[in-house]
């Protein structure tokens, strides 16, 4: 793989990510005003944020429900994916450098990509699992 | 709330993020810089969901124009993703304390460094673009070592800059900083994250700008994950901003091409000083330290913004004089 062709393909990999999850975000959105809301909460329990007040924040949605969520058209779970998605759209890019890094045999970069993305795995994988201790 | 009541709060989210995005990408700052503030003074969102939303408004933002730089070849992917393994770290570091903080119920700590961070960002920002290409200084042995010579074609000078990078090392400090603010603010720090390729590694600036625009992508999506799972992100309120903060980076770069009037900019820099002024008070506020009434804290705001940033104005002004001299 040559650099021309690195940048290009990065270049496309974000701008897929970004559209995707805007595509994701609208739609979740559109689908909670449709339904009035999702996933057993009513639209305004959704939209509250108010002190004191918010019923529904991220650490009230797992993220092992997305499947049965997105098939129920629960508004809720298409924002929570078109989220993700954005969250993995970066990651992605250090993925792609890391496997042009071992095309190339550049081993000092090989390291240290995967220790971003350990650092990530870390903050996604590990560090949740502290939250539940 | 009635469904259309609820429908236009949601525009006005919207509305707010496409500021914050304008804003952000006409003054180098990043959405996100201005996005929390707005969101905490002017809409009532509480701390936690205004920096959980800024947060991945971030990751948009820089994916959205990242796209582009990187496309064009100017942003340096190599001594990004090497500048990435402290960012990392550091997000990691900064979003734990996040959560130490709220737990805690120490909120007023957010918004005072909050505000400090936006005052002290002014100054580099502001200065930033003096030094097109800095003066060229020896490679040093992290130069050959990180692979941190690059070359990109200059649209303006019509010629092929040659760069090299110096100390990786005080580069990667720098980054770790940037990542701890990034994960306890919930923004990207991208000025920071300029300063230190700028300031320690010797970077041009284009080189720079565009290199921490993708970098902070990165950074944001680590303090992210942890944002979700700590439960600081309100779905309805973070697609909002996402939509609103990406459109008005989005117009914002357009219109920062075609601005002739440089001074303009200015402006946008006395509001942002006024944030971080209302940020600083309203922190210092509800812990009691310095207690002020909502008006007040307004009226302060404002006197201190015209202050410091007539002020910020005249020094530049009369460095570039200098510039132009020698």
């Amino acid at each position: 793989m040559s650099k021309y062709e690195l940048n290009d393909i990065l270049s496309m990999v974000l701008r897929i990510g970004v559209v995707l999850s805007l595509v994701l975000l609208l739609t979740g959105i559109t689908l909670l005003f449709v339904l009035h809301g999702g996933g057993g909460y009513t639209l305004e329990q959704v939209a509250n944020y108010k002190p004191g007040q918010s019923t529904l924040n991220s650490s009230a949605i797992p993220l092992t429900g997305m499947v049965n969520g997105l098939a129920h058209l629960n508004g809720i779970y298409y924002i929570t994916l078109g989220l993700w998605v954005l969250i993995f759209t970066p990651i992605s890019i250090v993925v792609i450098a890391l496997v042009e890094f071992i095309m190339s045999k550049n081993r000092l970069y090989i390291v240290l990509s995967m220790i971003v993305l350990f650092d990530l795995f870390f903050a996604m994988l590990v560090v949740p699992a502290l939250f539940h201790v | 709330m009635t469904p259309a009541l609820t429908l236009f709060n949601f525009f006005l989210i919207t509305v707010g993020g496409f500021f914050a995005g304008l804003l952000g990408s006409l003054t180098g700052l990043g959405g996100g810089t201005v996005l929390v503030p707005l969101l905490t003074i002017f809409y009532g969102v509480p701390i936690i969901y205004a920096t959980g939303a800024s947060l991945v408004s971030t990751i948009a933002t820089s994916a959205g124009s990242a796209s582009a730089y990187v496309k064009e070849r100017i942003s340096n992917v190599k001594i990004g993703i090497g500048l990435e393994v402290a960012t990392t770290i550091g997000a990691v570091i900064g979003s734990l304390l996040a959560v130490f903080v709220y737990t805690h119920n120490l909120d007023w700590i957010i918004y005072v460094l909050f505000g400090a961070v936006l005052l002290f960002s002014l100054y580099p920002t502001a200065e930033k673009g003096r030094h097109e290409v800095p003066p060229v200084k020896a490679p040093d042995w992290t130069t050959r070592l990180f692979q941190m010579t690059g070359v990109y074609y200059d649209a303006r000078l019509k010629k092929d800059v040659h760069y090299s990078g110096v100390k990786w090392w005080a580069g990667e400090i720098v980054m770790l900083f940037a990542g701890i603010i990034s994960g306890l603010l919930g923004i990207g720090s991208g000025a920071m994250k300029v300063l230190g390729m700028d300031w320690a590694m010797n970077l041009p600036m284009k080189v720079t700008t565009t290199t921490s625009n993708f970098m902070v992508g990165i950074t944001a999506a680590t303090g992210s994950s942890i944002y979700w799972y700590a439960g600081y992100i309100q779905i309805f309120i973070a697609a909002g901003t996402a939509v609103g903060v990406l459109a008005g980076s989005f117009v914002g770069t357009k219109i920062l091409v075609r601005m002739s009037n440089k001074n303009i900019r200015w402006l946008f820099f006395a509001v942002l000083s006024f944030l971080g002024a209302e940020m600083l008070l309203k922190g210092l506020s509800d812990n009691g330290i310095f207690q002020t009434s909502s008006p007040l804290r307004l009226g302060i705001s404002a006197l201190v913004s015209v202050i410091l940033i007539s002020g910020l104005f005249l020094l530049i002004r009369k460095q570039e004089a200098e510039d132009v001299k020698v």
